[in-house]
């Protein structure tokens, strides 16, 4: 049930950010919530969140990212954040190959974790670094039509695709949205029952009233 | 061993990515079952892996001392009172800063007084030693004096391996007293000493990549130390576990130490040890040094090799799995060390650029060059020391978070020996913050949690409402000991303070000491999560009046960086000490 709250936003949706220690998540996150970005961020321990309210096709949808550690060694936790969240956007480092090969692993680790429907993409990070290029962007748009992600090649250092993956992963989170609501809305007419046929999550319903996209 | 050694002139490619860390003459005479004398060295073992493997060597000393010399002894000092008060645990106590001592009876904690007296300074910190180097008064004066002004930063350097060297050997000691009848400051005049050479010989010990290397690597810092003659067996490993590869007699006052080594109390020092071990809850020595009690027991020179192969055979449970992936994420996070702790050592702010660049190629660190030289060089210390702490210990081996808890203990400590039995012992404790099981941490939130349930019932329910009441909010803080909150002083502040605490408590100080001085509160092993449980209970207002979800809460708790009080987060948490200390 996506949740309409008040003016500020109309809807509220959940982005999950995974990947293996040093990939840039964190910078991702700063560079879309706060435009800034940091060579030397700290390793995030357990999880760390930002929002940025954004208009998507017309609508104030806020996005509450959650960023989260990328050693093994907190998955217990992060993965309780999986839950609950619509998309998550899974994070490689174009210039470390193993990154990439341990996408399988983030990729059966949302499927145990998270809802099923929640709307992938996957993100080859530091782009700008094309020059120690260890994974080519072929070889992860293979990867991601293998799987059925979308995915970009992004640099939160010089700001490539960051603004453009959200966007595209919000959108798609979007589109499923309104179409269940609008799906459910048939479903009542036509019953006269209420819907229950909702099967994305979106956050929590935080009566938030508090204004801001940038946090810590 | 000699197999090993040529293993590893046939391997010499192979190795170079690793560096050799000879821990072992930091080792002490201890009282405690525990370990001794530790040896740290590369061992390349086709057996075991496809990768390098490192080998602890172990050897357990007899309190006797008959591993031989090592520059820290410790023996316990018992007062006239019959209580033993440790010279330790002093020394922690003189790291818990800007104490007010309050001399009224009342319950209130003499935090409350914070116009803080001026802190400890070296003079006097010097006249509170006797001619035998022995704390004056059992070290009553001392403990006032600390606890009423603090240490100033500038002899904190002096405490930090003081107390967590005891803490490693869980016993009390009063290492600085043999020291100190050698020298003045035996860390400051140690550095510009025999430890400086050190500092430099152990650098290019911890680069050397193969066994030659470290023999002349060790001969030429020898002679540059001016340190006692050396004998080549220190220099062989394989010759039995007592001479090490590096031994830090020469770095720390060479053997003429050994006749100081003395353990006067050893019955009391293990009662106390054992005391503070049983105290200390989930309390589980790590892999290695269990594993050393066990084979090698006391004085078990002879088993050394035994011992290196139940290590290996152990290590392979898990290291194998995760080896590479920890060295992999200790340089990650190496590199993304803040520059704050610049200022605080201006020593090694003024590092060669060569230098560090030598060291941080030893090391295999990448992706640096955006990075001026002194903090190049902290990098790569942050490498050598936590990868041998992987081995170490490596049941935990390399959590992220770790670099956090040792970047400001480096910048204090300039000899990676001392840094990395220093590490070790802060480790001790919070070692259990990185449990795979989590078990450590939950039963630290839970305390948490119990704490704001005694001390404010209303904001307590307000959590339960959000389902917040397990406190996941202050997770961070729990697991890296506010030092995201706090700067780079807060945080020594802080962790000073709790280490006092810790340290009174191995003193046994709580019992009868503590109420003699007049010290209140009573010290206890949890201070951290008071602090903890006070920041958030600082913030009641606004989390019930504001905040509707525990996410809001967490962003609230994230976004106190910059703005703790680090003397008012202390004042609250021994008021909290002193009022719920009984409940919880």
């Amino acid at each position: 049930m996506a949740h309409r709250v008040d003016h500020e936003y109309e809807y509220l949706f959940k982005i999950v950010l995974i990947g293996d220690s040093g990939v840039g998540k964190s910078n991702i996150l700063s560079r879309y919530t706060r435009n800034e970005f940091c060579l030397e961020s700290k390793s995030t321990i357990g999880v760390e969140f930002a929002t940025r309210t954004l208009q998507v096709e017309g609508k104030a949808v806020k996005a509450q990212i959650w960023d989260t550690a990328g050693q093994e060694r907190y998955r217990a936790i992060t993965s309780a954040y999986y839950r609950g969240a619509v998309g998550a956007i899974l994070v490689y480092d174009i210039t470390k190959r193993q990154t990439f090969d341990n996408v399988q692993r983030w990729l059966r680790e949302l499927r145990n974790h998270a809802d099923s429907n929640i709307v992938l993409m996957m993100a080859g990070n530091k782009s700008d670094l094309n020059h120690l290029r260890a994974v080519s962007e072929q070889d992860g748009q293979a990867l991601a039509e293998k799987e059925g992600l979308s995915f970009l090649e992004t640099s939160a250092l010089d700001a490539t695709n960051i603004q453009k993956a959200f966007q595209t992963i919000l959108t798609e989170v979007y589109h499923i949205v309104s179409k269940k609501a609008l799906a459910a809305q048939e479903a009542k007419a036509n019953a006269s029952i209420p819907g229950q046929g909702t099967t994305i999550n979106v956050a929590e319903t935080s009566g938030n009233t508090k204004k801001g996209c940038c946090s810590t | 061993m000699i197999r090993d050694l040529k293993k590893k002139k046939e391997n010499q490619q192979e190795k170079r990515r690793y560096s050799i860390l000879d821990l072992s003459r930091l080792g002490v005479t201890v009282v405690s079952p525990y370990i001794a004398f530790f040896m740290l060295f590369l061992s390349s073992d086709d057996s075991i892996a496809s990768f390098k493997k490192w080998t602890l060597f172990a050897e357990a000393s007899t309190s006797g001392g008959g591993g031989g010399g090592g520059f820290w002894s410790y023996y316990s000092v018992v007062s006239p009172s019959g209580i033993a008060i440790a010279f330790t645990a002093m020394a922690g106590i003189a790291l818990a800063a800007t104490i007010v001592y309050s001399r009224r009876s009342s319950l209130k904690s003499p935090w409350s007084i914070r116009k803080r007296k001026h802190a400890l300074q070296p003079k006097e910190w010097k006249s509170l030693f006797t001619e035998d180097g022995k704390l004056s008064d059992g070290g009553v004066k001392f403990m006032k004096k600390v606890r009423s002004g603090g240490v100033d930063p500038s002899i904190r350097a002096e405490f930090a391996p003081v107390h967590q060297l005891t803490v490693m050997s869980a016993c009390l000691t009063d290492m600085a007293s043999t020291v100190r009848k050698k020298k003045e400051n035996p860390l400051e005049d140690g550095k510009g000493k025999g430890m400086k050479a050190c500092g430099n010989g152990a650098v290019k010990f911890l680069n050397a990549s193969s066994l030659e290397d470290v023999v002349s690597g060790r001969r030429s810092h020898s002679t540059e130390g001016g340190s006692p003659e050396v004998d080549d067996s220190d220099i062989l490993p394989c010759d039995q576990s007592h001479q090490p590869l590096l031994s830090s007699d020469s770095v720390l006052e060479g053997d003429t130490d050994k006749s100081a080594i003395t353990c006067e109390d050893g019955s009391t020092g293990e009662s106390e040890s054992s005391d503070s071990d049983s105290s200390e809850e989930l309390e589980n020595p790590p892999l290695f040094a269990s594993e050393i009690t066990e084979e090698n027991g006391i004085g078990g020179d002879e088993n050394a090799n035994s011992v290196a192969s139940g290590i290996k055979g152990r290590s392979k449970y898990n290291a194998d799995e995760d080896f590479a992936m920890w060295q992999r994420i200790i340089r990650v996070d190496a590199v993304r060390t803040n520059d704050e702790w610049i200022a605080y050592a201006s020593a090694q702010a003024s590092v060669s650029e060569i230098k560090a660049r030598e060291l941080a190629e030893s090391v295999c660190l990448k992706e640096y060059d955006h990075l001026e030289p002194c903090r190049i060089h902290h990098a790569a210390r942050l490498v050598v020391i936590l990868e041998a702490y992987t081995l170490y210990d490596p049941e935990i081996g390399y959590c992220q978070g770790m670099s956090d808890l040792l970047s400001p203990l480096i910048s204090v400590i300039e000899d990676d020996f001392l840094a990395f039995w220093c590490f070790a012992g802060f480790m001790k404790k919070a070692r259990h913050n990185f449990r795979l099981d989590e078990a450590g941490i939950r039963r630290q939130l839970n305390i948490v949690s119990k704490i704001i349930k005694c001390k404010d019932i209303h904001l307590y329910k307000h959590l339960e409402e959000l389902q917040a009441e397990d406190c996941f909010f202050v997770y961070r803080m729990v697991v890296v000991l506010f030092r995201r909150e706090l700067n780079f002083e807060q945080t020594l502040c802080l962790w000073e303070v709790v280490w006092a605490d810790q340290a009174a408590i191995r003193a046994s100080i709580t019992k009868s000491g503590w109420g003699k001085m007049r010290l209140k509160p009573p010290p206890t092993d949890d201070l951290l999560l008071y602090a903890i449980a006070a920041c958030v209970l600082q913030r009641r207002k606004q989390i019930i009046e504001m905040y509707g979800s525990m996410d809001e809460i967490m962003r609230e708790c994230h976004s106190m960086a910059g703005q703790l009080d680090v003397w008012k987060l202390l004042d609250d948490a021994h008021h909290l000490v002193v009022n719920l200390r009984e409940k919880i």
